[in-house]
């Protein structure tokens, strides 16, 4: 495929176009490379870059992360090759399931976190200059840079444009669904917003399916084309295969010590996000449960020593990851992964069109965030999650990132926290930073603050009493 | 008026203490999708719950965040603190994620003897009509159940022609700023539309008149520039006050305790269905989706009418949903020629009145008034 004509770029300084340049090269790299071969990549990479591919190319995991970066490459080479190809390129927020979109012909989807998580992971001065050109319009800083980033680029005029968005967190997150609608609204785009009624009854999920049934329609226009039975059934065929292998990384994270590396988490929300149901996909998810598998069968496996076990019950911080996912390992704290990876899907009954589509209406309906924080109640059921995992995965610490732009979370954090602690004894640390900007909270920082509460906390024979002062008067 | 001044300095004032006295019962509310009408047919007070600038939130940080806005916390400072002690009943609505945290945090620290949630649409179609019109519905019957309302047609119609009567009558003092000498100022508006959420619509409707009677008598007033004010949730009487003391008169407004308050446009005659166009078809809050066309074109239609020279856009610090909206507002007023001046603030933050002030006098420069 001849890669210069196929995006139309206005400038190639737009977060998609340069995230696009860098998976161009990182998809050429052959399944293994050794750590002479990794030096010298990190030696002509920008810092920024060199760091994050240090952590995700790392030997332990390198069986993995290959498939996985050539799945994002996928995913980026359909958007910038759509329109050459007659395609309309869908722009959708992470808790929107995209398997709906890749069952049409003429659609392809791409999530706006995914992109602002590339952007930071993989760019020298990671989102830096987008967050600021959104700042510059006047918008508040107290947005959420998993969105703005992103699209803070788009509204710049230099990077690429979709065709739609759609907004699928209405009534989930004020913040997502406002800076989406800012968007279409600013680039004269066509909006779909998918509205999820906080009412966890069958009527609510009645309201919900309307409305994703609508949604169908106005994608099938925007597309030309209507849903096809067959692509509906090919998809769903590979989104169950996508279903049983979250489950079976889910029963291996039981194992103590955990064998699933910290960083799969990021994987399979990553899969979850932009391509589930196609068969890069899978191969990520396989490579995923093939090297957590060989960790289990390692001869050292049950001497290894676990600390803690802990569960990042939102987000965690994404700009950062060898100070994050391998600071945790060499540490010894088993890193459960986060929210984001709270999908709960269930396998799709293929008999019908009717019965395909109530399944995956039922798993954009229990998909993150949608699940919690478009419940009836956001901290009932957002601590009925988190303690069913907790009993799981036998969790034993739990971590609060404090992303500041997470309003609804924020405000039922402090139930939520003391709910966990009566119900599970698992104590909770809130931490305060963003995820996507590193100038807000140092690394440093949260490290020190984990491993305070590692010690003090959750191994309370580490912890240190107060010497009892004596009256010396 | 001292009665106003009364209403809008009291959180439990003499209408609440005489409701009490009298064993009526009270229903705390927030925002502006509670149809009251329904608690006036069942004979209930509904009470709009608020904070009249009070900027202490000690006690609801330790629920809510720092994080979150200042409004809702100053609320919630309000409920824990009990002040609404005297509330038989909340109301929670899924206005924004702020209000949702702070009504789930109120129930869960200092809980009320009836809770019912009103889940409110974020679009406008028939779909979403229908299911609010429910929603109507289901509020109805638990009232009916926990008080034994007896909440029918009838007097829904009653009520409903109370507040038609009460919104016409709010709409003529509203807009006699608008055309000829300006008697009135807009914190006066502001403060009339706070009283209307705290007292019985027949009161309040007595109210109307007398103060409508009484501005009749009054003299011009001085203006320096019309301005048009909009954006927060806010009930910050006192903070329109200073800005008006800078020579800046607000001649409309797009607060939720503002003008939208009295927006009634409805086709259905059927009372649960009226009730559900009219406070979901003009639910003009940014908190909606897809119908940012009609939120612009009603603040166009204000500031063409009212001949505002400038706007103020507010919004309360973390409140995205008015500070994301307030940038394109801007955007939109100002390619029409009309100067706005953004304003991102703390809820009931006396301290910062000293940079709010300099901002708007500078603001009021710029417009050469």
């Amino acid at each position: 495929m001849d890669k210069s004509a196929v995006l139309q770029r206005k400038d190639s300084t737009g977060l998609f176009s340069r995230v696009h340049a860098l998976f161009s090269i990182l998809e050429k790299l052959p399944q293994q490379i050794s750590e002479e071969e990794l030096e010298g990549l990190f030696k002509v990479l920008p810092a920024d870059s060199a760091n994050s591919m240090r952590s995700l190319l790392k030997p332990a995991i390198q069986q993995a992360s290959m498939p996985f970066l050539q799945m994002l490459s996928a995913a980026l080479n359909d958007t910038a090759t759509a329109k050459e190809q007659g395609k309309k390129v869908v722009l959708a927020p992470f808790n929107f399931p995209p398997e709906i979109i890749h069952a049409f012909d003429n659609l392809a989807p791409i999530t706006t976190e995914v992109l602002t998580t590339l952007g930071v992971v993989s760019l020298e001065g990671q989102g830096e200059r987008y967050w600021e050109y959104a700042m510059g319009l006047g918008l508040p800083d107290h947005l959420c840079s998993a969105n703005t980033i992103d699209l803070g680029s788009m509204l710049s005029g230099i990077d690429f444009e979709p065709d739609a968005i759609i907004s699928g967190c209405v009534g989930s997150c004020d913040v997502n669904s406002k800076t989406h609608e800012f968007v279409s609204l600013l680039l004269a785009l066509p909006q779909i917003a998918l509205e999820k009624p906080p009412d966890n009854t069958e009527r609510g999920f009645k309201f919900f399916k309307n409305n994703y049934l609508k949604m169908i329609r106005q994608l099938e226009e925007l597309a030309g084309e209507g849903l096809k039975l067959e692509n509906l059934r090919a998809v769903a065929e590979k989104v169950n295969r996508c279903t049983e292998l979250y489950h079976d990384l889910w029963e291996l994270k039981k194992q103590v010590p955990c064998p699933v590396p910290g960083i799969f988490s990021l994987f399979v929300c990553a899969t979850r996000f932009s391509m589930w149901g196609r068969d890069e996909g899978i191969k990520t998810l396989e490579a995923c449960m093939e090297v957590s598998r060989q960790n289990l069968e390692s001869a050292d496996y049950g001497s290894r020593e676990e600390r803690a076990r802990v569960l990042w019950i939102y987000l965690s911080y994404y700009y950062d990851l060898v100070k994050f996912y391998d600071w945790m390992e060499e540490r010894r704290i088993s890193n459960m992964g986060d929210a984001l990876q709270w999908a709960f899907p269930e396998p799709l009954d293929l008999t019908s069109r009717e019965t395909i589509l109530d399944g995956m209406i039922r798993s954009a309906w229990n998909n993150v965030m949608t699940r919690q924080m478009g419940a009836a109640s956001m901290s009932q059921r957002w601590i009925e999650d988190i303690v069913y995992i907790i009993r799981e995965w036998g969790v034993n610490g739990t971590i609060y990132c404090g992303h500041h732009s997470c309003k609804q979370t924020w405000s039922v954090f402090s139930i939520t926290r003391n709910e966990v602690l009566k119900r599970t004894g698992v104590p909770t640390l809130g931490l305060q930073g963003d995820s996507w900007i590193r100038s807000m909270t140092p690394m440093s920082v949260i490290q020190e603050e984990v491993e305070q509460f590692v010690n003090n906390v959750i191994n309370k024979s580490g912890r240190r009493r107060r010497p009892k002062i004596k009256d010396t008067v | 008026m001292e009665i106003l001044k009364n209403i809008t300095t009291t959180i439990e004032n003499d209408y609440v203490k005489a409701a009490r006295a009298s064993g009526q019962k009270i229903i705390g509310y927030v925002c502006l999708s509670t149809p009251r009408e329904v608690f006036d047919a069942a004979g209930i007070f509904p009470y709009r719950i608020k904070a009249l600038g009070r900027g202490d939130t000690s006690m609801a940080d330790a629920y809510l965040s720092r994080f979150n806005c200042g409004f809702c916390r100053a609320c919630l400072q309000l409920g824990l603190e009990g002040s609404y002690n005297f509330l038989d009943g909340i109301i929670e609505t899924n206005g924004c994620d702020h209000l949702r945290g702070m009504f789930e945090n109120w129930q869960h620290a200092v809980p009320r003897p009836f809770f019912h949630y009103i889940r409110v649409p974020h679009l406008i179609d028939q779909d979403s009509l229908q299911w609010f019109k429910e929603e109507i519905e289901l509020l109805i019957s638990a009232l009916n159940q926990h008080f034994a309302s007896g909440i029918d047609d009838q007097k829904l119609q009653g009520a409903i022609e109370m507040q038609d009567r009460v919104s016409l009558l709010m709409k003529q003092i509203y807009e006699s700023r608008w055309e000829g000498e300006i008697k009135l100022y807009g914190h006066e508006i502001m403060a009339l539309i706070v009283a209307e959420g705290s007292m019985p619509a027949a009161d309040y409707l007595q109210l109307l008149d007398s103060f409508n009677e009484e501005i009749k008598n009054r003299k011009a007033l001085d203006v320096r520039a019309r301005i048009f004010m909009g954006g927060a949730a806010t009930d910050e009487i006192s903070l329109v006050n200073e800005l008006e003391k800078l020579g800046g008169l607000m001649v409309a407004d797009s607060f939720c305790f503002g003008g939208r308050v009295f927006l009634r446009e409805a086709a259905a005659a059927e009372p649960v269905k009226r009730l559900a166009e009219t406070y979901l078809n003009n639910l003009l809050c940014p908190r909606m989706f897809m119908s940012y066309s009609n939120r612009k074109d009603y603040i166009f239609n204000l500031i063409n009418r009212s001949k505002a020279d400038g706007a103020v856009l507010f919004h309360n610090k973390f409140c995205d949903l008015h500070g994301i909206e307030n940038v394109k507002l801007k955007m939109d007023l100002e390619k029409e020629g009309l100067p706005v001046m953004l304003l991102e603030k703390e809820y009931g933050a006396g301290a910062d009145i000293g940079r709010i002030k300099t901002r708007v006098q500078a603001f009021l420069e710029q417009l050469k008034r």
